[in-house]
């Protein structure tokens, strides 16, 4: 329990625009061989959806998942450089991951809802951290998440049912509600709709736009014009290189490097 | 759950941020737990490499005793005056054994060594001298006179002591052995006399009968083996080939072909003992081929290797890419054109890993082969020539085995592991032969 | 004429036909092989398939059905009184063919003529010491009956022959002229080449359902036979196995429970060896182990599946046996009487099956999306979490088909219990008693010399039955639920 970190979310709360969150510097990561992203400084901002844009292979899904040390499970990965969530290094050798990824939670391009009930699906991130003392402030938590997900309606009468029974957009909810359940700080999506209808899309969009109120979230997204929906902060990668960082309408209307200018055009991607 | 109130407060956690450097009570405690959890699975790899030496220690250390046999060598002349006496009197042998009991005295006595022993221990030390010498002699007139060195086999109890099978304490006087032979072993293998030498007639001999466990040989079991595994693959390579281009290329999906695809799963996991008992209700008893014979074995082991054949060349046959099929077609080719002509030759190299890999289990079947009467039969023979090969009676390595662990004298366990390890040979060169094509034709697409 | 003579002559027919076919088709248009409807060598092969296909089908059908058909009409001609039952009636028959072989050896040796092997006027006495000098030795039951029976079953036998490969080559004859009549150059020989192909490819494909009718029809005609003779409820509950030898004297008690009983326990402890070692063998290669460990450790456990089973009874009988005996025996603790003991064979089956299970496992694991994985560890989960709480939760149902099929081959193991646990059938409990299985039965009631129609050696086949029954079911559940599984992430 360090001062610093009660402080800075002290300042958050007071002045959620300044609070930066997440820090990254001359962040490099190999795989193998290849060199994937190349140093990359980016500050990512409580309260805040940042987007991450890009055409495919530029990097934008590996450094999200530098954020929460997800590169860790591939072994051929190396990452160099400094990411600080709230001032402290999360590769220092001290930082358990398992902690790391309770406080930075995932949402994957494909909705995997495990082979369980929706219930145990939800109920699963606070059972493994120890968050409910009880049945009952289990059952709490899941129906909290399950509502911040906005899903709760939809299947309040079947939580027992198994979670691969939903449709695409409803599992990604549910995937969504999964994550929240274990009251992360920040939140990261990668290509959360890539995988679902337009309704669907509209439906988790609009559910990213509320958890704004209180996480960060980070979105990778091939779609600019999601980008522009959702998102206050906008990165855009390319080949590995972190182009241009800043406010999402700045990005669209008037970039500053001619390469993102090109992207959004439509000329490279 | 369903009766919880939808009031709940928005309120995000109540505890307090944590740092992530610090690690509280409970990630210590989930940590622990994931440490015993890998260190269970690595436990588990260990007790079964630990099996598995275990086995390939006692399989060594029991077999190779097997692969040497002890000779006493004892170098000595006989006259030709000693000859012809010997040739004029009617017990003849036992003169040649008092030569060949003389010469080892001297040579005991050379090196002041002072045992007493009669021409009965010699008899149980290495059985009849005396007729060998004889043989000798008389198709080797010219050797007389001068100094011939003899090595005569020791009994199998002489190799067991020098061994170690057999010990002071473990050995109950027989007619076989005697404790005082013993002494006399001492006194021999300090003289020099005792040799070890390789036993060239255990690799190239036959079965000996329930009480010669020194002179038994596995060659005429090979052999056996040899021709059922020729059955096996005259039989199963054409038909299971067969049997996977229709299952894979040309089977309609109907009710037959779900049959057959149902056989073939379910009689790759039917017990091989089983198969046996088909052996032996149709080859023998209804169609009166006869018993013990390789052919019959060989249809057993066909019937139970063809499920394995069929799935390896069902896999062969579907990593070839379709796009191959398409361009023969493309071209003209008949449905049966394009498989001969192009599918077949390159899945040859996966089919004929499987096969081998099939023949290699079929190799150490041993249960079906008791029950078409390989085990009752001692091969004490080698077939006479290459077809009667196939329906004379024999054995095969693993129903010699099996006999020789059944037999009461301890001899013969030496034998059964010596044979295992000439079996476990023959397996691991045909595994490495599979390894090797698969590395030398293993194509990518 | 030897059988070999005859398939020689078969198959220089179809040779012969195959270049008159081609060259048949290649006149019929004048030499220019544009104008055939398939390649010359097309209907060559179709005249040559003609020749062989049917002439070879009879071939192998005559083999199957002469011996029978002889037998019975041998049997039908014996005089009345000659055979007692239908025990001693195999028994007469197996005499009459040993004497007819014999009689056959004589003549191509020259120790006797044929005039004297088939004159229905030759002595028994005369012959029987002729007979013992080309190596025939006849037991005492060998009598002029006998004689006369194997003279005709010389002769009927000579003749089938002679018929045989009139026919055989007849029929071959006749396939290679219709074929060829056929071949001009409009005819379609490829496409009748190519159906007679695939009719051959789904007669080999059909191998396997004669297989297991071969299995049912041998099992069930002589468990029928069994229960016959012996009541099917005292098998199936009765509490004691006590076979009386060689079939003569004292009634058998024939209960399959202490059998059963003795399989089961033996399956189970093997089962508990190997599934929990061979599940986390397989949880830690796919899971934690680094590709260079796996790709060392993988290989050597699979070793234990190469290993044949005789090997694994032989390291029971002489390494496992004693050991265990030195610690648990009277020497020891004082439990163990002998080194075949249920744990003993239970033991070095474990090790048997934990290769078995481990691969098993390990391809169902590896089954598991990644993403399963990732999503958990997304959560925050460590390895061993998401693999208990994810990772086997969604496998469970392709182990527990696994672990159905360890046992399946548990329960059909011979080697090691034959060798390994003992020849005693009984109803304990303590694991360090010698006890038997069904598979050892199978074997020792059928490598005795128990005469094949007594009830003693035909409980074999029932034990067979039940052996197959109990293995079948086990596979065809296993194997749906494997099935079952991987439909689920297809």
């Amino acid at each position: 329990m360090a001062d610093t970190s009660l402080e800075i979310a002290e300042a958050a709360q007071q002045d959620p625009e300044a609070a930066i969150k997440i820090k990254s510097r001359g962040v490099q990561v190999y795989y193998a061989d290849n060199h994937a992203i190349i140093d990359v400084d980016v500050d990512i901002l409580d309260k805040t959806v940042t987007a991450f844009i890009g055409p495919s292979g530029c990097g934008k899904s590996t450094f999200l998942r530098c954020l929460n040390r997800m590169n860790d499970t591939i072994d051929v990965a190396r990452v160099e450089g400094t990411i600080t969530l709230d001032g402290e290094d999360i590769y220092d050798p001290a930082v358990d991951p398992v902690q790391l990824r309770a406080k930075v939670g995932m949402v994957f391009q494909k909705p995997n809802p495990f082979p369980k009930s929706i219930y145990d699906n939800v109920a699963y991130g606070p059972k493994i951290h120890g968050l409910a003392r009880n049945r009952a402030e289990l059952d709490e938590i899941v129906e909290r998440a399950l509502r911040r997900g906005a899903i709760w309606d939809e299947v309040k009468d079947r939580l027992h049912a198994p979670g691969t029974g939903l449709s695409g957009g409803q599992q990604q909810r549910l995937c969504i509600a999964r994550a929240i359940a274990t009251e992360p700080e920040v939140l990261l999506m990668d290509e959360p709709c890539s995988a679902l209808d337009p309704i669907a899309t509209a439906q988790v969009e609009d559910l990213i736009d509320e958890l704004r109120q209180n996480y960060s979230v980070v979105i990778v997204t091939h779609s600019m014009q999601q980008a522009a929906r959702v998102s206050q902060k906008t990165a855009f990668f390319h080949l590995g290189n972190l182009v241009e960082y800043g406010d999402t309408e700045q990005i669209f209307t008037n970039p500053r490097d001619s390469r993102t200018e090109s992207y959004i055009t439509g000329r490279i991607g | 759950m369903t009766d919880i109130s939808a009031g709940v407060p928005p309120t995000a956690t109540t505890e307090p941020k944590t740092s992530l450097v610090a690690s509280d009570a409970r990630t210590r405690r989930r940590n622990a737990a994931e440490k015993r959890f890998r260190a269970y699975g690595m436990v588990a790899i260990g007790v079964g490499l630990f099996f598995l030496i275990v086995l390939a220690v006692s399989i060594v250390r029991s077999g190779l005793p097997a692969f040497t046999e002890t000779v006493l060598s004892v170098e000595f002349t006989v006259s030709e005056e000693q000859f012809e006496d010997a040739e004029s009197q009617i017990l003849k042998t036992a003169v040649y054994e008092a030569i060949f009991v003389n010469a080892l005295n001297e040579q005991l006595q050379a090196k002041n060594l002072d045992v007493a022993f009669d021409a009965a221990a010699i008899g149980r030390l290495v059985g009849k001298p005396g007729a060998t010498i004889r043989t000798f002699f008389r198709e080797n007139g010219d050797q007389l006179g001068q100094p011939v060195n003899f090595d005569l086999t020791a009994a199998s109890r002489v190799d067991g002591y020098i061994n170690g099978r057999v010990t002071r304490d473990t050995l109950v006087d027989s007619r076989f052995l005697q404790g005082s032979d013993l002494d006399l072993v001492d006194a021999l293998i300090e003289a020099g006399i005792v040799k070890e030498r390789f036993n060239w007639n255990f690799l190239t001999g036959t079965d000996s009968g329930v009480d010669n466990p020194g002179g038994a040989g596995i060659g005429a079991s090979v052999i056996g083996s040899f021709f059922m595994m020729l059955v096996v693959l005259v039989l199963s390579l054409p038909i299971g080939v067969a049997a996977s281009i229709y299952l894979e290329e040309f089977a309609p999906k109907n009710r037959f072909t779900d049959l057959i695809e149902v056989n073939i799963s379910n009689l790759a996991a039917v017990p091989s003992i089983v198969f046996g008992i088909l052996g032996l209700a149709v080859f023998i008893q209804f169609m009166h081929l006869p018993q013990s014979a390789p052919l019959v074995g060989g249809l057993v082991l066909t019937l139970m290797t063809l499920p394995t054949i069929i799935i390896s060349t069902r896999a062969s046959l579907k990593a070839v890419p379709p796009s191959i099929r398409d361009a023969a077609l493309g071209v003209g080719a008949s449905k049966m054109q394009a498989v001969f002509h192009h599918v077949l030759p390159l899945a040859a190299p996966g089919i004929l890993t499987g096969t081998i890999i099939g023949l290699a289990q079929a190799l150490g079947e041993t249960a079906p082969l008791l029950l078409i009467g390989m085990v009752g039969y001692v091969a004490r023979e080698y077939p006479e020539a290459f077809l009667s090969g196939f329906v004379e009676p024999n054995s095969a390595m693993p129903a010699q085995i099996y006999t020789w662990a059944s037999r009461a004298d301890a001899g013969f366990y030496e034998k059964a592991w010596g044979g295992i390890i000439v079996l476990l040979i023959f397996l691991l060169a045909m595994n490495i032969i599979a390894v090797l094509l698969r590395r030398r034709f293993e194509r990518r697409w | 004429m030897p059988v070999l003579w005859i398939l020689l002559i078969v198959f220089a027919l179809a040779a012969v036909g195959y270049v008159l076919g081609r060259q048949r088709a290649v006149q019929s248009v004048d030499g220019d092989a544009r104008r055939l409807h398939s390649l010359p060598s097309c209907y060559g092969t179709n005249v040559a398939l003609f020749a062989l296909i049917p002439a070879l089908t009879v071939l192998v059908l005559w083999l199957l059905v002469q011996p029978m058909i002889i037998s019975n009409s041998v049997v039908s001609n014996l005089p009345e009184g000659a055979v007692a039952d239908d025990g001693s009636l195999s028994l007469v028959m197996s005499d009459v063919r040993r004497v007819a072989d014999g009689l056959s050896l004589a003549v191509s040796e020259g120790e006797m003529t044929q005039t004297v092997a088939t004159s229905p006027g030759t002595a028994f006495e005369d012959v029987a010491e002729t007979l013992a000098s080309v190596g025939v030795v006849l037991g005492s039951s060998v009598d002029t009956t006998v004689l006369r029976a194997a003279q005709e079953y010389r002769a009927m036998t000579s003749t089938g022959r002679v018929a045989m490969a009139f026919l055989v080559i007849l029929i071959a004859v006749a396939g290679l002229t219709f074929a060829l009549r056929m071949t001009q150059g409009r005819f379609r020989a490829r496409t009748m080449v190519e159906r007679v192909i695939l009719a051959l490819l789904i007669g080999a494909a059909s191998v396997a359902i004669l297989t297991t009718i071969g299995i049912v029809l041998s099992l069930v005609f002589n468990t029928v036979e069994f229960f016959r003779l012996y009541p099917a409820s005292e098998f199936f509950f009765g509490t004691t196995w006590a076979p009386s030898f060689s079939g003569r004297g004292g009634a058998s008690d024939l209960g399959v429970v202490p059998l059963l009983w003795g399989t089961l326990y033996i399956s189970l402890i093997a089962l508990l060896v190997a599934v929990p070692i061979g599940l986390f063998a397989a949880i830690y290669l796919s899971e934690y182990a680094s590709p260079s460990v796996r790709g060392f450790a993988k290989p050597l456990l699979e070793i234990l599946a190469g290993i044949p089973t005789i090997v694994y009874g032989l390291f029971a009988l002489l390494t496992v046996g004693p050991l265990l005996l030195g610690v648990f025996g009277n020497d020891g603790v004082g439990w163990m009487q002998g080194g075949t003991a249920v744990m003993t064979a239970g033991l070095v089956m474990g090790i048997m099956l934990i290769p078995f299970v481990s691969s098993l496992s390990d391809d169902i694991i590896n089954a598991v999306p990644q993403a399963m994985r990732d999503g958990s560890f997304g959560l925050g989960a460590t390895k061993s979490e998401t693999i208990k709480q994810v990772v086997l939760p969604a496998a469970l149902p392709g182990i527990v088909g696994a672990i159905l099929l360890a046992a399946s081959r548990a329960i059909g193991e011979t080697m090691i219990v034959v060798l390994g646990a003992g020849a005693a059938a009984k109803l304990s409990l303590n694991p360090f008693e010698a006890m038997t299985t069904v598979t050892a039965k199978i074997v020792s009631q059928l490598t005795g010399d128990a005469d094949f129609a007594s009830p003693e050696a035909l409980v074999a086949f029932a034990l067979g039955m039940t052996l197959f029954v109990i293995t079948l079911g086990l596979n065809v559940i296993a194997l749906y639920v494997v099935r079952k599984y991987r439909e689920q992430y297809e």
